[in-house]
């Protein structure tokens, strides 16, 4: 356990808000626009949620998917499933009509949360709806013989106590559903025990050093894996999320990072490139002093934004760059901040409680320095697929998990990655690895984000492509050209940059490259 | 100036609303109505300080600044008369 933090042992995800609810009944737990919720208040008013879905025939092991911003209620509702021993499925906000009703169809839910936000989307959505419970629900449903409830109604009003219900759930049952896209095919439903995510949560806190003093700011959606990932840490650890959902507004980020003092920020790649091209990070050196840590998931980051991060960040603010997959309930690998200057591009070594392998095709180990299969195993890696039993024979073996990412190990049991096992292209005979083309271009200094693609060609062969927003409108495909004729062999430059406002991301904030594909290969009337 | 506004207006509607102005009020929240996102806003941005000469700095990439056209045309109007 812990070497940290006074935690009370948690078998269960909800226990993890008992236990500081229990331990720090008075100190705030959730702020969002102003609301506070402390943590006393917070597990009445998931308690309330769970008797509130038993008392309408919500049984252990049905599903519960839910479609919700970031807020006090999101963390309220997550929460509650979870009490009635029901398994929470986070949805991406994202969804459309035509993307939600298959979900639908293979988790046949016992009942369906969702913010006033989505209420048209639902209606919008042509499924026999089980129980709805909405935010403040304003459309007609009588017609349609749904059955709605008002979760403000449910969980804010009155506030009184109420005891968690009793139920002998145990902690490999199935707790969690979160879909995930991956480079192909329709999204995946990875399915998560309650000990997959304790385990994973606990080891996150020991490796992060975060106790009930920690303010993490949190801007990732709590559908993604890492944003539940920071949700549960901070609850397994008593400390403080802040919630702001205006990414969008670098400047108010960052003022809030100063006014609530944050100990802890983290990001996907996209977040810190923002970050750092149009925000007053800088200038806010000064104003950070508690800002303990930045940490770093969601895919590669360039070293070029890397060692932007290190200059522009207060020198006592240490960077995490970490590595995980849905699959593992978050978190494989971490990179310890003291290596960061001299092992810059790597992943780290492995989290507490997690093995970390690189296997050649055959499943045999490879020595120090041989480029394999990364696969990863522990008690945080996933059940399987939901209703996907081909898939997850693909994904896991007697060795683990298998990530789909091609890697080595150093002589210090350091990790590197070298691309995706599915992104290797060829082109005219070399070889060439997408995420060194992309770096170049994130070193140019002229590209917020890209993604580095092949693109079938008459000759049945594929040329060089990549996709990338501009950091200014003025931004021309030759000058790009020029300076990474620079950096890269001829062959490695891309034969057409076109671009784009944003990278389209897939349901776990990764670039979704199918999408990026699709873009670069459409006509541009159809754009 | 009541030009100024029409064309922050026609920028966002031809830019992030596909052309049609539908549900758009002075006051409607660019980001809580989804019409712009991340890179929209740097975008708005962009043709702030082309269309109306100024320089807007990093710390004014607030909500208070930029997320209504209401916030947007009192902004640039403080602007031009600092």
């Amino acid at each position: 356990m812990t070497k940290f933090a006074p935690r009370l042992t948690a078998r269960l995800i909800h226990q993890f808000l008992e236990s500081s609810a229990a331990l720090h009944p008075e100190q705030i737990a959730v702020v969002h626009q102003g609301e506070a919720v402390s943590y006393r208040e917070l597990n009445w008013r998931s308690n309330r949620f769970a008797h509130w879905l038993i008392d309408n025939g919500i049984a252990p092991g049905d599903r519960v998917p839910f479609i919700m911003e970031n807020g006090i209620d999101y963390v309220t509702v997550y929460y509650g499933i979870l009490k009635a021993g029901a398994v929470a499925v986070p949805l991406s906000t994202d969804l459309k009509p035509a993307s939600l009703r298959p979900l639908l169809e293979e988790l046949a839910p016992s009942a369906f949360v969702a913010t006033s936000r989505f209420e048209r989307l639902l209606k919008a959505t042509d499924y026999p709806w089980p129980l709805l419970v909405i935010g403040n629900p304003k459309l007609a449903w009588q017609a349609l013989s749904v059955q709605v409830a008002a979760l403000d109604e449910i969980v804010r009003t009155p506030s009184s106590e109420s005891d968690t219900p009793k139920l002998d759930l145990d902690a490999n049952r199935l707790a969690s559903i979160i879909y995930t896209s991956g480079s192909t095919g329709k999204p995946k439903g990875v399915m998560l025990s309650h000990r997959n995510i304790v385990d994973n949560a606990n080891a996150i806190c020991d490796y992060l050093e975060l106790t009930a003093r920690d303010i993490q700011m949190a801007v990732l959606p709590f559908f993604y894996v890492m944003g539940k990932s920071l949700l549960n840490t901070h609850v397994a650890a008593g400390g403080r999320v802040v919630i702001n959902n205006k990414f969008a507004y670098p400047a108010a980020v960052v003022q809030e990072m100063a006014t609530a003092e944050v100990t802890g920020f983290s990001g996907v790649p996209s977040t810190y490139a923002y970050l750092l091209h149009r925000s007053p990070l800088a200038k806010y050196r000064d104003r950070l002093p508690a800002l303990r840590y930045c940490s770093q998931a969601g895919g590669h980051m360039s070293a070029h934004i890397k060692q932007e991060l290190l200059r522009i960040l207060p020198s006592h603010t240490r960077l995490f760059i970490m590595y995980g997959a849905t699959e593992a309930a978050a978190r494989l690998t971490y990179l310890p901040p003291e290596h960061i200057r001299v092992k810059m591009e790597s992943i780290g070594i492995a989290i507490p409680g997690v093995t970390m392998k690189v296997l050649d095709k055959q499943g045999n180990n490879l020595p120090t320095g041989q480029v394999g299969e990364i696969v990863g195993a522990g008690s945080n890696i996933m059940m399987g697929y939901w209703k996907n039993p081909e898939a997850t024979a693909k994904a896991l073996d007697a060795h683990g998990y298998h990530t789909g990412d091609i890697g080595y190990c150093d002589a210090e049991g350091f990790f590197y990655l070298v691309g995706r096992r599915d992104n290797q292209l060829k082109i005219k005979g070399h070889r060439i690895n997408p995420q060194e083309v992309e770096d170049a271009l994130a070193a140019s200094g002229l590209v917020i984000e890209s993604v580095v693609l092949g693109i079938p060609d008459d000759l049945q062969s594929y040329r060089l492509a990549a996709l990338a927003v501009p950091r200014s409108e003025c931004c021309h495909q030759q000058k790009i050209r020029h300076l990474l004729s620079e950096m890269l062999p001829t062959y490695k430059i891309p034969h057409e940059i076109k671009f784009c406002r944003n990278l389209p991301m897939n349901a776990n904030g990764k670039i979704d490259r199918q999408k990026c594909l699709a873009i670069m290969t459409a006509n541009p009337k159809q754009l | 100036m009541a030009a100024h506004k029409e064309k922050v207006r026609a920028f966002i509607i031809d830019n992030f609303m596909f052309g049609s102005a539908d549900g758009l009020t002075d006051e409607t929240s660019f980001l809580d109505e989804g019409i712009i996102d991340s890179t929209g806003i740097l975008e708005l941005v962009d043709f702030l300080e082309q269309e109306f000469g100024i320089q807007i700095e990093d710390e004014e990439l607030v909500p208070e600044n930029l997320d209504s056209i209401t916030n947007v045309h009192t902004f640039i109007e403080n602007k031009l008369s600092a």
